[in-house]
């Protein structure tokens, strides 16, 4: 309906973060900052064992402690159903939910929760803790995917079955599912091939890292009306949980989103919302249950430790004739674990006639991982990008050239059984080849010191999905923004700024605003790299149809048809109504005065569920110091180049790609959860488990294609995951060309390095 | 995990401190470890005096020592921060008779600029810093009975130990955590300690002791002692320090091997010099065969010869014991030994 047709004045400008000025004085309320009258604080009682039968709980001398007002436990939640749900960007059984909200027959890892308690205060809860009486049958932990994927391995579940496309097992396995794609005929490949490079690889389970912890508070009102403040990714998401869980009406469930300090696909599913909310009703008060780090660390929901195969041919002319992949993921605790998504993404970026993957979804007593920036794609990326590179350098071809030769295009035909459509994976590899860090002479070095230039070719699918926008006109011509979706990346603005756009006002018009479930529509989760592609849609459907009725109350104001009305939104804070009929033109603000005499409020709903969106290609350019003596591992300069269809507000599109790069800088040099042989987590915090730091990280350089997403009113694809696929990936071609020893481990620390070069 | 209730009392006076110690009352400095030890429950005093408020240990400067020469002396509450900005650590002030350049210090300041992070440095005392607990990942979770909390076993011994000690180690394995002792150790520093008997000195070299089947502690201050001072002795002419150390991250992390090197040269030839290894040992650790090997080359502004630096990278490893996961720790050790001879000249 409205059309922009002149160039932008809001989008692809750099406005301050409606949500800046409140973070920056710490003002804002994040989870654990909700603080309710007469509220008592809840503890939850964890699992010291990653693998062991629960003979008896007693809650009795805890319920007894003064100034305890509640005990839970898996007694207080009823059956679940055993149902698998899309949950933001990976799935759940209710089910297994349930068990992982409170153990019921066993516990299946370190830090699994078993019970909760609500007191006066927090050091009262901690002590009733001690005082709920557990017993266990200990049975053996098994913690490696490969040794869980073995025959005689302890099994989690007694009664899981693989499940496959050929039907259900009939023996029960760890192994929750196994899934095979199949492009062409491998076999004639690999023999078609004048060059054949197989390989394995390991990966750490790995943390997301948010500096918030998880932190939920519950209230009853006298009515029923639940109401849960909780940092969240998707507040829909969230009261789905509860209501599955508490098996309670979801009108009766308010969930109130707070602030978010960081999440990455972490904070999809929730942890303390029902303990919170069963304590809650228990207590007859509110309760607030706040996780340490040490209970992020154990039982939130990382990413997937892995085992993974690549082998791959190519023709001496440097074409690819055949792939063979094998994703074997650790899931945790429950089936689940992202290796869909990583057999989506491994080699998306080539032309593979003939290829085969296996994927393994198993479970390990590990925490249940959980969606992690772009689930399951880095690992794999890993893995791929490793092999495509020593391919090039068995054919003597330059690492971007070998990649051009094989790069994909619009309407091949994917592994996956899907096709590419508007992919610019060529774009992104010759924005690669072109960018002066790729030209850059590079002094290797020949001392202690080597140096050495990687490349990782990186990609996402994103999501569409579910977004509500609701727009009203207030009397001053000013517009206020109610959105479904949580503000995790800056949403509030980039969503403001495209009804801003499409209003034709400036961007100081619109004040946006989260809303709740009781307020808004209903939205997904911001994950999977939607938001400001699908809410944003929502955003300017709504502002298309505030538009489409002020030309209706212009009209009453003329006196005239609607279709005699006009109204241009092109140019800087431009809407202004005219009238064809007498010529006379009203702003934006003169029709938004007299809306009271014209028929009352007016409000532009934009409700949608984007079916079709577009995948991004990316891509990272590492350069590296290796210190031979000592396997330390410096960055000497590190891109980052994606498409990002259009770059709504760029600062913080190449904020994403910097955040993105930094955390995939960690999962290559420094991060990993680190086990015991009982399967007790030795490093869960921040001094074992080692982020990088400013001194690590180098400043990213970033390169921003716009190559647009056609479905998009703006050309939006999805920024936020692609970021972090590529890094390790391409940290380790670095790596490789720096000492010419491949790595086949994340992260490659310094003993991992020298363990690679056969020094130790 | 919350913090346990605790009483917290401030001194005003370093007597009225000692007077309040006991295995209940503990000294607080920085808090940087003892308060997260309290958070994890790995300790639980009953009450903590605090140090802060003790004006005379904030004291820092160029004091003469009884030989006339001048030294350096460090309130035990100095920070971090405040003694790397310190004009003496800086070198920029003098301290002793002959000549000084910045590398009379600089072991001391590179030791310190290598310790955890700004935001901790603003915090931790140097005091503090020397009685750090152990970062072991079986001492510090609080479900593992290890042998330094009191229990029979070292669980690192067959367990996880990438980051354990590879020189001298048992019963415990964990390795000291500290920067600047290492540092302190080669610069020949000595402490002042008060108790309620009065004050004595003794070098940091003395001060540790590694844990054996007597004791499960790694210093000789007792239960109602506290460091007041460290002292650090003027540099000859002609000394040259170096602190190298390697981590898994740039910032905020423990070493994997460490070497402090602190040198006094006459003319191109090293007179004497003393040698301190951090991250390897159950305590900062004297290397006295690599400073055999040093002793009389010739060095400035040449650097030592191949040979010499060979002699002295496998002295430093004469003597490890390396369990399962950390044999690297030896050649990351040789790696900072060659480094630190390399930058020496």
């Amino acid at each position: 309906m409205i059309t922009k047709t002149a160039e932008h004045t809001v989008i692809g400008t750099r406005p301050p973060r409606a949500d800046a000025f409140e973070k920056v004085v710490g003002k804002a309320v994040f989870g654990p900052d909700v603080n309710l009258p007469r509220m008592a604080y809840g503890r939850i009682l964890r699992s010291p064992h990653a693998h062991a039968r629960i003979v008896r709980i007693d809650p009795t001398r805890a319920e007894a402690l003064d100034g305890v007002y509640a005990v839970a436990t898996a007694a207080d939640l009823p059956e679940a159903a055993d149902r698998t749900e899309r949950v933001g960007e990976g799935n759940v059984n209710y089910k297994y939910m349930r068990d992982n909200t409170f153990a019921g027959d066993k516990v299946l890892y370190h830090g699994h929760p078993i019970a909760a308690v609500a007191a006066r205060t927090l050091q009262i809860a901690e002590q009733a803790l001690e005082l709920i009486d557990v017993e266990y049958e200990l049975l053996d932990p098994v913690l490696d995917v490969r040794q869980a994927m073995a025959a005689d391995a302890p099994l989690l579940h007694e009664g899981m079955h693989t499940r496959s496309l050929a039907g259900t097992a009939d023996t029960p396995s760890n192994v929750a599912s196994q899934f095979q794609f199949l492009q062409g005929d491998p076999e004639q490949g690999f023999a078609q091939a004048d060059v054949v490079v197989e390989r394995a690889f390991e990966t750490a389970m790995v943390h997301q890292g948010y500096i918030e912890p998880h932190a939920a508070t519950a209230a009853w009102d006298a009515d029923g009306t639940l109401t849960v403040y909780t940092t969240t990714q998707g507040a829909f998401d969230i009261r789905s949980q509860v209501h599955e869980l508490l098996g309670y009406p979801l009108s009766k469930i308010i969930v109130v989103p707070t602030e978010v300090g960081g999440a990455f696909g972490g904070k999809n599913v929730g942890y303390v919302e029902v303990p919170a909310a069963v304590l809650a009703r228990k207590s007859g008060r509110p309760v607030r249950v706040v996780m340490t780090r040490e209970e992020v660390f154990l039982a939130s929901g990382p990413s997937s430790g892995t085992w993974m195969r690549v082998k791959m041919g190519a023709t001496r002319e440097g074409r690819i004739t055949a792939a063979e992949v094998e994703l074997c993921y650790e899931a945790g605790a429950y089936p689940g674990s992202p290796v869909g998504a990583g057999a989506n993404c491994i080699l998306a970026g080539y032309d593979i006639p003939n290829a085969r993957l296996d994927g393994y979804d198993v479970v390990v007593n590990k925490p249940r991982v959980g969606a992690y920036r772009a689930p399951g794609a880095t690992q794999s990326t890993f893995a791929g990008e490793a092999v495509i590179d020593e391919l090039a350098e068995k054919l003597g071809l330059d690492p971007v050239e070998f990649r051009l030769r094989n790069i994909a295009t619009n309407g091949m035909p994917r592994l996956n059984g899907g096709f590419h459509e508007h992919i610019a994976a060529r774009e992104v590899m010759e924005a690669v080849r072109d960018h002066p860090h790729y030209n850059a002479p590079l002094e290797r070095g020949t001392g202690i010191l080597r140096r050495g230039r990687g490349v990782g070719l990186a990609y996402w699918g994103n999501w569409g999905a579910r977004s509500s926008v609701t727009l009203e006109v207030n009397a001053d011509g000013t517009v206020s923004m109610l959105m479904g979706s949580v503000d995790i990346t800056g949403t509030r603005t980039s969503i403001a700024m495209q009804a801003a756009e499409t209003l034709g006002l400036s961007l100081a018009h619109i004040n946006p605003a989260m809303g709740n479930t009781q307020t808004s529509g209903y939205s997904d989760a911001s994950g999977g790299s939607r938001t400001t592609m699908a809410t944003g849609v929502a955003a300017v459907k709504a502002a298309e149809e505030v538009i489409a009725k002020m030309h209706e109350r212009a009209a009453a104001i003329w006196v005239c048809e609607p279709e005699q009305v006009a109204y241009t939104n092109i140019g800087p804070d431009a809407g202004t109504f005219t009238c064809s009929r007498n010529d006379e033109t009203m702003t934006f603000a003169e029709v938004a005065a007299k809306l009271g005499g014209t028929g009352g409020a007016l409000r532009g709903q934009g409700d949608v569920n984007v079916r079709r969106w577009g995948g991004a290609f990316g891509a990272n350019i590492a350069d590296v110091e290796v210190d031979i003596e000592t396997g330390s591992v410096r960055l000497l300069r590190f891109t980052a180049v994606q498409n990002v269809g259009k770059a709504i507000r760029p600062g913080q599109v190449e904020g994403q790609l910097r955040g993105g790069a930094t955390q995939g800088i960690g999962w290559g040099l420094y991060e990993g959860y680190a086990y015991d042989g009982q399967g007790h987590m030795l490093n869960a915090n921040f001094l074992d488990y080692k982020l990088p730091t400013a001194l690590d990280v180098p400043a990213i350089e970033t390169e921003i294609l716009e190559i647009p997403w056609p479905e998009h009113p703006f050309g939006v694809r999805g920024v936020g995951e692609t970021p972090i696929v590529g890094p390790p990936a391409a940290i380790a071609n670095a790596v490789y060309d720096a000492i010419g020893v491949r790595q086949g481990f994340l992260p490659m620390t310094p003993a991992r390095i020298l363990e690679s070069m056969g020094i130790i | 995990m919350a913090i346990k209730p605790f009483a917290h009392g401030n001194a005003v006076t370093v007597a009225e401190a000692v007077e309040a110690l006991s295995a209940s009352c503990r000294p607080l400095a920085g808090g940087t470890d003892l308060l997260a030890m309290m958070k994890a429950d790995l300790t639980a005093p009953e009450s903590l005096v605090n140090l802060k408020t003790i004006p005379e240990l904030h004291e820092i400067g160029v004091v003469p020592d009884a030989e006339t020469t001048k030294g350096l002396r460090i309130g035990a509450m100095v920070t971090l921060s405040q003694l790397a900005a310190h004009p003496a650590v800086q070198g920029r002030q003098e301290l002793g008779r002959g000549s000084l350049t910045r590398s009379s210090m600089a072991v001391l300041h590179q030791a310190i600029l290598r310790t955890a992070s700004p935001q901790l440095r603003h915090m931790a005392t140097l005091g503090g810093n020397l009685l750090q607990e152990p970062r072991c990942w079986y001492y510090r979770n609080e479900l593992i009975p290890c042998w330094r909390k009191g229990g029979r076993l070292c669980y690192a011994y067959r367990g996880e130990n990438k980051r354990h000690v590879i020189l001298g180690g048992g019963p415990c394995y964990a390795v000291h955590p500290s920067d600047p002792a290492v540092a302190l150790l080669a610069m020949d520093a000595s402490l002042r300690i008060v108790g309620p008997a009065g004050e004595r000195t003794m070098s940091l070299a003395e001060f540790y002791h590694p844990p054996d089947r007597e004791t499960r502690t790694v210093t000789h201050l007792a239960i109602d002692e506290l460091i007041t001072e460290i002292r650090v002795p003027a540099p000859q002419a002609g000394t040259r320090g170096v602190y190298v150390k390697v981590a898994e991250r740039a910032a905020w992390d423990f070493a994997l091997a460490a070497v402090a090197i602190q040198a006094v040269m006459e003319g191109d030839t090293i007179r004497s010099c003393r040698v301190a290894l951090g991250g390897v040992a159950t305590i900062p650790w004297r290397a006295s065969q690599v400073e055999e090997v040093l002793m009389g080359q010739a060095s400035s502004p040449a650097p030592l010869s191949t040979a010499v630096i060979d002699r002295a990278v496998e002295a430093v490893v004469e003597d490890i014991r390396p369990l399962e996961h950390n044999g690297y720790k030896a050649d990351l050790l040789q790696g900072v030994l060659r480094e630190a001879l390399d930058q020496l000249r």
